[in-house]
């Protein structure tokens, strides 16, 4: 008997590996059960989950095709805007009114803007600003 | 500590408002969920490294969006807006869906659901571990996925999948008919040659640790490129970095060193070589089978299954 060829093995467990690991997670669909939240997910791609919790995440990871796939398009879009800076503000121009933003685009996904609770944080000098305005 | 960190924070974004409880109780969440993923109990200090390591600037920006500042809301728009839709753009099939996929995301910030006659927004959700823009990132890619699920509702995820998982798993593993009586015998025995075969690497990979799942997962199933995994373990407190600079001379010397993409190949190279060796001993053991049937196993393995090489993406690097 001649001796084990291990490089033409390893070669070919490679290629039974590759069709298996296609065969059986690949196309499972999405199970139901719990996922990965958003920031867990997040902190995961960017390499933010320490040693404590990287174990419950990498166990679930291996056995959620969603998570994984999830994590893998997570990964290739981080890698596609890895060098976009962050806009720093314009120091000149002038805050619009959040209510303005967000009931013009209640009323162009919902139809109205009614019904939604534009309650926001003011702070008491902005507040005071206001109310001798109301009073004129 | 928080203090400290808070005081920062606010000296940077004066006009923010943000309260130091609010500040305080987010900081708590996410320690808290740090605390309880592992039923060991922290030292002190590694929950003080689990703070130090928070992106507090963008919680900061966060909760005071959360609680509906502003100028927060002001300064998030003006430094987020156009590479939410940028990303949003890459992701969508078309403009519309990318301009509609932006502004549901915004909606779902500012948050429309009121609990308790407060309002929750999204914001609250975010922990500070990742970057703001990352968890942005991952919040438009759910809100697409959301969108393509409403566009297609006619469609349920059952009915998406039937083509595919074990029918397909098992019409690609079965043998052309040789035909004739001969052949039958030649069949049975291949049938069970095969069956041993496909026990083996189930087995086999069953047996790996989960860091070399992870890894084979990610390479065959999701086909990301070396590049990708690499970049993933790139961060200095990432797990799988700990892991490829496991017994790495190189790491003592130099913790922050890059992780190449050879090293991800020497990783894939000897996760193969562990699943060849846990192959081998489980055909072996398991299914009985000598030196002359397993090399029968992996010659009709080989004929049956295509195979691809490990330096299939080696040229896209």
């Amino acid at each position: 008997m001649g001796q084990i060829d291990i490089r033409g093995e390893e070669m070919r467990v490679q290629g039974l590996l590759d069709r298996f690991l296609n065969l059986r997670f690949a196309d499972e669909g999405v199970k139901g059960g719990s996922h990965l939240d958003e920031d867990s997910l997040t902190a995961f791609v960017e390499g933010n989950v320490g040693e404590r919790e990287a174990g419950p995440v990498i166990s679930h990871l291996v056995d959620c095709t969603y998570c994984l796939h999830v994590t893998s398009e997570l990964a290739k879009l981080q890698a596609g805007f890895a060098d976009e800076p962050v806009n720093a503000p314009v120091a000149e121009s002038q805050p619009s009114r959040l209510s303005e933003i967000l009931g013009g685009l209640m009323t162009k996904i919902f139809g109205t803007g009614d019904g939604v609770v534009f309650a926001h944080h003011e702070s008491e000098e902005e507040a005071e600003e206001e109310e001798p305005k109301e009073d004129e | 500590m928080i203090r400290e960190i808070f005081a920062g924070c606010k000296a940077n974004a004066p006009n923010f408002n943000v309260q130091p409880e609010w500040f305080r109780e987010s900081i708590g969440r996410a320690a808290g969920r740090f605390i309880s993923s592992s039923q060991s109990a922290p030292l002190e200090s590694e929950i003080e490294d689990f703070i130090a390591q928070l992106q507090t600037e963008d919680l900061y920006l966060a909760v005071a969006c959360a609680n509906g500042c502003e100028r927060a809301w002001w300064e998030f728009d003006q430094m987020h807006r156009s590479y939410l839709e940028r990303v949003a753009r890459h992701l969508a099939s078309t403009e519309i869906n990318a301009q509609e996929v932006v502004d549901t995301v915004y909606v779902e910030l500012y948050g429309t659901r009121v609990v308790d006659g407060e309002r929750v927004s999204k914001f609250s959700t975010y922990s500070g571990r990742g970057s703001l823009r990352g968890w942005l990132r991952t919040v438009i890619w759910h809100s697409l996925v959301d969108l393509h699920r409403a566009s297609h509702d006619e469609v349920s995820l059952d009915e998406m999948t039937e083509n595919v998982g074990e029918g397909v798993a098992h019409a690609n593993l079965a043998v052309p008919s040789l035909g004739g009586e001969d052949s039958m015998i030649d069949e049975i025995t291949r049938h069970r040659y095969r069956s041993a075969t496909v026990s083996a690497i189930e087995s086999a990979f069953a047996s790996l640790d989960d860091h070399e799942k992870l890894l084979l997962l990610y390479y065959h199933v999701e086909n990301m490129k070396l590049r990708e995994i690499a970049r993933m373990a790139e961060n200095k407190n990432s797990p799988l970095r700990d892991w490829f600079q496991r017994k790495s001379p190189t790491r003592e010397k130099n913790p922050e060193s890059r992780i190449h993409e050879s090293t991800i190949m020497r990783w894939l190279e000897k996760s193969y070589g562990k699943v060849l060796k846990l192959f081998r001993t489980e055909l072996g053991t398991k299914h009985s089978l000598g030196d002359e049937e397993i090399a029968i196993c992996m010659e009709l393995a080989t004929q049956d299954l295509a195979s691809r090489s490990l330096y299939k993406n080696l040229s896209a690097t």
